[in-house]
This record gives C-alpha cells, sequence and structure tokens, in this order.
C-alpha cells in the first residue's frame, strides 16, 4: 500500500470515528473501522482524540440552558393553536351538574372541594358519562400514605375542570387538602425517581399551578 | 406502558388523534436538545426560543402525516433547520459559504494563547466553537445529537458524501488547530 493511499484510508478512517462512536456506523464501513482499529498502532490514539471531542462537543452542548418556562409558554401557544379541549358527549344530569362545579373557579371551589374530601373518603370518584374529566380524589388511607406525592398550590383564578383534566391525562390524584393556604396533596403514581421527576416538572409547568414542593419520592432511582 | 417508557412514534400516534398531553411529553423529551440545536444554528437564544416552539407546534400540526421513515428525533431537528434557516434568510443574514469554511476557524486569541490559559479540552472545545457553521453542525449531529450520516443528510438536506466531506474537514481543521496549539495528534 502506498503512502497516498494509506493517507487516503486513514482519512477515510477518521471520516467515519465520530458515528463509530455514536453507534451509529453498520455494514463494510463498521468492518473497515475496526478492522482499522484492530491493525493500525495508531488507530487507538485516534479512537481517543474522537471521544475528546465528543466530550468536548457533549461539553459545548449542555452549557447552554434552556428557558425554565418553556414548557409553559409552550402549553399556551399549544391551547391557542388547538382551542378548548373537547367536552365528553352523552352526559347525564348528574354530570353535568359535575361540570358546573368543575367550570367554578379554584379560588371559590376550594371549600367545596375541601367538604368532599371531608366527607367521602372514596377509592375513587370518577365522573359519570364519559372519560373525558375522570380524576380520582382519593384512596384508601393506607394507600395514601404510600404514594409518592408532591404538594401544589393552585393559582385561585385556574378552573377546576382543567385542573380535572390534567389529572385525568396523567394519573394524578389529589390525595389530601386543601390546607387553610390551599396547598393540596397530589398522589403520583411513578415507579421511579426519574417518572416521579417529570412529572412534577410537568405540573410545576402547567399554568394553573401556582407553587409545587416535592414529597415523598419512589424508592427506585430509575 | 408508563408515559416514561412509551416510544416517540407511540406518542407521535397519539398527538394524531389530537392527545395534548403526548405532545407535551415529546417537549419534554426532546425540547432541550432541538434548544440547543437551534442556538447553535443562529447563535441566538432568542430566535431559538421562538423556533423551538414552533417546532413542536409544527409537531401537533404534522402529527397525522407522520410516516415514521426516519426517528422522531431526525424529523424534529429537521424542522428546526429548516425554521432556523427560513428565519436567518428573512433576517438577512450572512451565511459562510463553502471556501470561508475550509479556512482554519478563527479565534479571539491565537492557538498559543488559548493553550496557556486552558487545557487541551478546553482549548478542543473552544475550537469546536469557533468551526465555521456547516461544519460545527455535522460535529454537533454526530457527537451529541447520535445521528448517522444518513440521518444528518436528512436533516441538513444534503448528499451522504457531503455529510461525510464536512465532517472530514472539521476534523482536519480541529487537528490543525491542536496542532498550531501545541497538540500534534498525528493526524492530518
Amino acid at each position: 500500500m502506498s503512502a497516498a493511499e494509506k493517507m487516503s484510508r486513514r482519512d477515510e478512517m477518521e471520516t467515519l470515528l465520530p458515528f463509530y462512536l455514536n453507534g451509529s456506523l453498520e455494514g463494510a464501513e463498521l468492518e473497515a473501522v475496526e478492522e482499522w482499529l484492530a491493525t493500525d498502532p495508531a488507530a487507538l490514539a485516534a479512537l481517543g482524540e474522537a471521544e475528546a471531542e465528543f466530550s468536548g462537543t457533549a461539553a459545548a452542548n449542555e452549557a447552554i440552558r434552556p428557558p425554565a418556562d418553556a414548557l409553559s409558554r409552550f402549553a399556551k401557544a399549544l391551547d391557542a393553536e388547538a382551542g378548548p379541549a373537547r367536552a365528553p358527549a352523552g352526559q347525564s344530569w348528574l354530570a353535568q351538574a359535575f361540570n358546573r362545579f368543575m367550570a367554578v373557579p379554584v379560588g371559590v371551589a376550594w371549600a367545596a372541594a375541601a367538604v368532599l374530601l371531608a366527607l367521602v373518603v372514596v377509592q375513587s370518584f370518577v365522573q359519570p358519562g364519559g372519560k373525558g374529566n375522570d380524576f380520582e380524589i382519593a384512596g384508601t388511607e393506607d394507600d395514601l400514605a404510600k404514594m409518592p406525592f408532591a404538594l401544589v398550590k393552585f393559582k385561585p383564578e385556574a378552573k377546576i375542570s382543567d385542573i380535572a383534566v390534567f389529572l385525568g391525562e396523567n394519573g394524578l390524584k389529589i390525595a389530601g387538602g386543601p390546607t387553610a393556604d390551599g396547598v393540596f396533596r397530589i398522589a403520583i403514581a411513578a415507579e421511579t425517581a426519574a417518572d416521579y421527576e417529570k412529572l412534577v416538572s410537568l405540573i410545576a409547568a402547567q399554568p394553573f399551578a401556582d407553587a409545587v414542593i416535592e414529597g415523598r419520592k419512589p424508592a427506585s432511582g430509575g | 406502558m408508563t408515559a416514561a417508557t412509551e416510544t416517540d412514534r407511540a406518542l407521535v400516534d397519539r398527538v394524531a388523534k389530537g392527545d395534548r398531553a403526548a405532545v407535551r411529553l415529546l417537549f419534554m423529551r426532546h425540547h432541550a436538545r432541538v434548544y440547543r440545536f437551534v442556538v447553535r444554528q443562529t447563535g441566538s437564544e432568542m430566535m431559538a426560543d421562538d423556533i423551538a416552539n414552533e417546532v413542536f407546534l409544527e409537531l401537533w400540526r404534522q402529527a397525522p402525516g407522520f410516516e415514521g421513515r426516519s426517528e422522531v428525533s431526525t424529523w424534529l431537528l429537521g424542522i428546526a433547520r429548516f425554521k432556523a434557516l427560513s428565519l436567518l434568510r428573512k433576517k438577512k443574514e450572512d451565511w459562510i459559504d463553502d471556501d470561508d469554511a475550509a479556512q482554519v476557524p478563527d479565534s479571539a486569541d491565537t492557538p498559543e494563547v488559548v493553550t496557556m490559559k486552558d487545557d487541551k479540552a478546553a482549548a478542543l472545545r473552544r475550537f469546536i466553537d469557533a468551526l465555521p457553521e456547516e461544519h460545527r453542525t455535522v460535529i454537533d449531529l454526530a457527537y451529541y445529537h447520535g445521528q448517522s450520516v444518513t440521518e444528518i443528510g436528512e436533516v441538513l438536506g444534503i448528499p451522504v458524501a457531503t455529510v461525510k466531506t464536512r465532517m472530514f474537514y472539521a476534523r482536519k481543521k480541529l487537528g490543525e488547530a491542536l496542532k498550531a496549539a501545541g497538540y500534534d495528534r498525528g493526524w492530518p
């Protein structure tokens, strides 16, 4: 192999190394790089240099911090684009009454919700006549004691209907509250800490969330 | 299947049916990388903020037509790239052409001065940041976004051979800059 040919092969291998490192190389190109790494003494050093580039590029990108309120603003833009969520069809008088209650601003409805929680320690409270606004207000006391949770304060102007849709979509439950300060305990059915963090971030990003405090997390690190 | 383990494609299917929770989940998964990609493209955090938001609104609009030929991440980066270029063209900002891109990266300091200030890793990061945009983009897409040669071609709308050529020159420039700074790595 001439020097020119050898250099040409080196150029080709150097070009492919980033794709070897990111795991996207396959077929003949993957075989060629692996053969080069196995036979050329300079190849392993070249791989080390590419790994340094890999780290440097990751560091340069990770240094860019996205805005903290990006999800909240996106949710508003999405609502503006998509319009209000559809209401379920074919509701009974009980469901309609329930919806009238749900449309009341949170600031007015909290007292009623507190009474509801005090009177009804239920397995679940599911709206009749459809799935649109199904959210659970409680479980057994034993369940509640075991579940991961976060403490959430909603904005006074928030609509319970919006909160109910959100809770239902994300498998969240109101497990207790409100306190005198209007703080609710939201049970989070997350199996891993990572799932928990995502859901807490999602709650915090909602336009109706005023404050979110992390409570008990799942035991697993996930 | 929990939301955390649901695949991107399954979530796009849900988005196509009007599921807003699914698009929010995709936003949480991909927004940071899309945002960073656009910042690196445009150099503007404000522009990147607007474009990244638009990318996910576009996901909401286009989900019914998504055929799954590419990964969702590749699709989103392609939308981001298109929107960034459109906005930059509207703003009549200058783009670096191929001739400019063939030149050694500029830096406020000479390589020697940079080396005096930083260690090799920091110098390398500076040289990566100083690469011409089209070269830095293929470096970002391969090393940070984990894209294949074909996927980078899809994102940038260029042939596979051009992706490889840009990668070759990008890495060659980094090697030359490091060599000038006293770190000869044996290639080029």
